[in-house]
């Protein structure tokens, strides 16, 4: 018997606004693209996939469930653009069968340079999920699945029962991401790695005409399922792979349509949770991950964020702040924005040449534009914490 | 095969672009086993040619193209002596190939394009017309002259293939001229990036470097201006603006004027050497081009380690992507980017050493590639 596990991950980040060295007295965040984008992705993306799943919930009773994790910076985004898609998350709460994990509020690196900020980040992120969907997370995802041993003591501490992160051969060898592991140095936490290939056949190769699995139909994949070993086959996407990334006229929406009907035509596989999963199987093995690795890129690995000198230089100004900015509850609110990973991610020089992947929604012309961008304005904040 | 190239520049006697990518290309085609003959106007000096596979033949005509200060013949735009030189070019050109054997004929620019067009018309050999850049771009829209217009015109109809430096050119022969798209082909510019001195260390003494033809087209005057923008926030910098045409006094005057003199250079004109000094002294290179068909100045700023400022018109900017794009009006987002990479050293590091790495697909064996293959295309 195998559990598929479905995540989502949800995240918007706040852009920030044009600011040169001039600008003075000017707001720090575009709100007109903000939304313009957030509408466009509700509407493609968030709505009519929240419907798709409450008709399939509703269809299937507690045999179909998933799991979501909203980041704080979308959720207010939700709120300031788009309520309806809020209540919609909020009525798939009520179901009963989607669970809400944890993370940091701001999708921020914080785990990479404060124990304290990033202990912070994920409590607000916590008190919000509770407040807006009466649930006390029990699994921990950090920004871009980025884990390692520290990382995993720190969650340990505050108590999860779970941590999700990509289940990648640089920490598996040839050990099977299907199965629950412990983390290095910690007893009570287990790890839930994501099946990448299961996982991406999904997120990146659903409409790619070179893949020689194309087109890719709900009982072929519900085959592989069933052909797996192991007790959780963790499929974690975006979920803007809904609508967005594969646009509606791939069939992605009929894929997922029929995708729990077709999996449950096998007697071997059930969905659950990460957290029932947690509960239903025991670690098989240990995972040492001294080094922090994510689920970005070939490299899976922290460059994508921090790789070249611009990204080191805006990180450790920004991450300097620290100490001063908290005395200051206005900024606080703002720097903590300035943190979100997607800032870093858009100064990337890594792929950008020839590939897209970081093109997605990013306002910047190119990662010097953003470099100059964010430091103009953290620049302005230094200023005023003089 | 036999290819008649009739071009205009050549080293050494050469004021721009043109000259370095006449002679780069039939050094390539030589090189591809393509021969060449080609036609050039007679300088005062006598210069031995010795390519392989190339025949160079100097034609008596002393032409210099755009009014530099340190030719008298001109008085105002082109001059009528000019003109009349260029029409004996031509002429000269069409006697001595009716003499010659070859399979095509290959222009660069209007300046040569009527004796290609007789040739054609004589001979019936296939017509290549290469366009580096239009009496618009040339005079940057003010008062363009409608005979050399009417020139290109012709040429466009008339050649069996049209070669052109950049989309955004081959995009302006279709529109302002009505050419045919389909025979139009984009061809980039090259750059021999091993004469330069690549990516040396720089000593950030905070020069901000102008390199070209002092015309409207080049856009010295926004550089001026972003100058005074950026001096408002940091005094310890210096605007070096290298090259001489028929603006130099009014760019002196608004210099004054803006009370930026302190920190402003005009070198007049350069050498070769000077020239390699010049770019690789620079901690950014700004290219603020009101038209600019290519840009290879630019490319060669990069060749030599520094950072670029292109206009966003510029053919280069369609192929590079490590360098900033702007509007060449925009002196205040010029000068904001310039006092980032001033403050911020880091970025113009990472730009100048990612775009070097671009520099590897502009080759002038694919320039060459390129031609031949238009060449057996006919």
């Amino acid at each position: 018997m195998a559990s598929v596990c479905f995540y989502f991950q949800i995240h918007q980040p706040i852009r920030l606004n044009k600011f040169t060295v001039f600008t003075k007295n000017a707001p720090y965040f575009d709100n007109e693209r903000n939304r313009k984008y957030f509408e466009r992705i509700s509407r493609k993306c968030y709505l009519p996939t929240n419907k798709v799943l409450l008709n399939l919930i509703d269809q299937f009773g507690k045999k179909f469930k998933i799991a979501f994790s909203l980041t704080g910076v979308f959720i207010e985004q939700c709120k300031s653009f788009a309520p309806e898609v809020l209540e919609s998350f909020i009525e798939l709460s009520k179901t009963n069968c989607v669970e809400f994990l944890s993370e940091t509020y701001y999708h921020s690196l914080a785990a990479l340079f404060s124990v304290e900020e990033f202990k912070k980040q994920i409590k607000l992120h916590k008190d919000l999920v509770n407040d807006l969907f009466n649930q006390r997370p029990q699994v921990f995802r950090n920004t871009e699945a980025m884990y390692s041993n520290g990382i995993a003591k720190i969650i340990e501490d505050l108590g999860y029962k779970g941590i999700i992160t990509e289940g990648h051969e640089s920490i598996l060898g040839w050990r099977s991401p299907n199965y629950l592991y412990t983390p290095k140095d910690c007893n009570k936490l287990v790890a839930l790695l994501r099946n990448y290939k299961l996982s991406d056949d999904i997120g990146f190769r659903f409409s790619a005409r070179w893949w020689e699995e194309y087109p890719l139909t709900a009982d072929k994949y519900a085959s592989w399922a069933s052909a797996c070993e192991g007790n959780c086959i963790n499929i974690f996407i975006d979920y803007e792979t809904f609508g967005e990334h594969q646009w509606e006229d791939t069939g992605i929406f009929e894929f997922l349509k029929v995708l729990p009907h077709e999996i449950l035509k096998y007697n071997n596989l059930d969905f659950k949770t990460p957290s029932e999963i947690v509960k239903s199987y025991k670690p098989v093995g240990i995972i040492d991950v001294p080094h922090i690795i994510s689920w970005a890129d070939i490299q899976r690995d922290t460059s994508a964020w921090l790789e070249n000198d611009m990204q080191r230089l805006a990180f450790e100004r920004m991450a300097k702040l620290e100490k001063t900015v908290k005395k200051n509850s206005e900024l606080l609110h703002i720097w903590r924005l300035l943190q979100t990973s997607d800032h870093f991610y858009y100064m990337c020089t890594k792929w950008w040449a020839d590939g897209d992947v970081h093109k997605y929604f990013n306002p910047y012309n190119s990662p010097y534009d953003a470099f100059i961008n964010f430091m103009n304005i953290l620049q302005d904040i230094e200023r005023r914490l003089k | 095969m036999q290819v008649l190239v009739l071009g205009w520049e050549f080293p050494p006697a050469k004021t721009g672009g043109l000259g370095t990518h006449c002679y780069e290309l039939v050094k390539n085609l030589g090189k591809k086993g393509v021969n060449v003959l080609l036609f050039i106007p007679k300088r005062s000096k006598n210069v031995k040619h010795n390519i392989e596979n190339v025949e160079v033949v100097e034609v008596g005509s002393s032409i210099m193209p755009y009014n530099t200060s340190n030719s008298k013949i001109f008085e105002e735009g082109y001059g009528w002596n000019f003109f009349e030189e260029v029409k004996a070019f031509n002429r000269k050109c069409v006697e001595l190939a009716l003499k010659r054997k070859f399979d095509l004929i290959h222009c660069h620019d209007w300046i040569t394009a009527v004796a290609g067009m007789q040739l054609k018309n004589i001979t019936g050999k296939p017509f290549v017309f290469t366009v580096h850049s239009t009496e618009y771009d040339r005079t940057a829209n003010i008062y363009p002259l409608k005979h050399i217009i009417d020139i290109e015109k012709r040429g466009l109809e008339e050649a069996d293939m049209v070669i052109t430096v950049s989309n955004h050119m081959k995009k302006q022969l279709i529109e302002r001229y009505g050419g045919d798209g389909r025979k139009i082909k984009v061809i980039y510019n090259g750059i021999d990036y091993t004469r330069f001195f690549g990516l040396t260390r720089k000593e950030h003494k905070n020069i901000v470097l102008f390199l070209g033809r002092l015309t409207n087209q080049k856009g010295p005057y926004f550089f001026l201006h972003t100058a005074a923008k950026v001096l408002e926030k940091r005094k310890d910098v210096l605007f070096v603006i290298a090259g001489e045409g028929d603006q130099l006094p009014e760019l002196i005057r608004i210099a004054i004027g803006l009370n930026i003199m302190d920190n402003v250079v005009f070198t007049g004109y350069l050498t070769e050497e000077e020239l390699l000094y010049a770019y690789a002294m620079a901690d950014i290179y700004v290219m603020p081009s009101v038209a600019e068909p290519f840009g290879i100045t630019a490319l060669e700023a990069i060749a030599s380690g520094t950072p670029v400022i292109v206009s966003k018109n510029s053919g280069v900017a369609e192929k590079i992507m490590h360098c900033f794009k702007v509007d060449y009006w925009d002196t205040h987002e010029i000068a904001n980017k310039i006092i980032c990479m001033l403050d911020y050293p880091v970025l113009g590091e990472c730009m100048r050493r990612n775009s070097f790495r671009e520099l590897k697909d502009f080759g002038w064996d694919r320039v060459a590639e390129q031609t031949i293959a238009v060449y057996r295309g006919l």
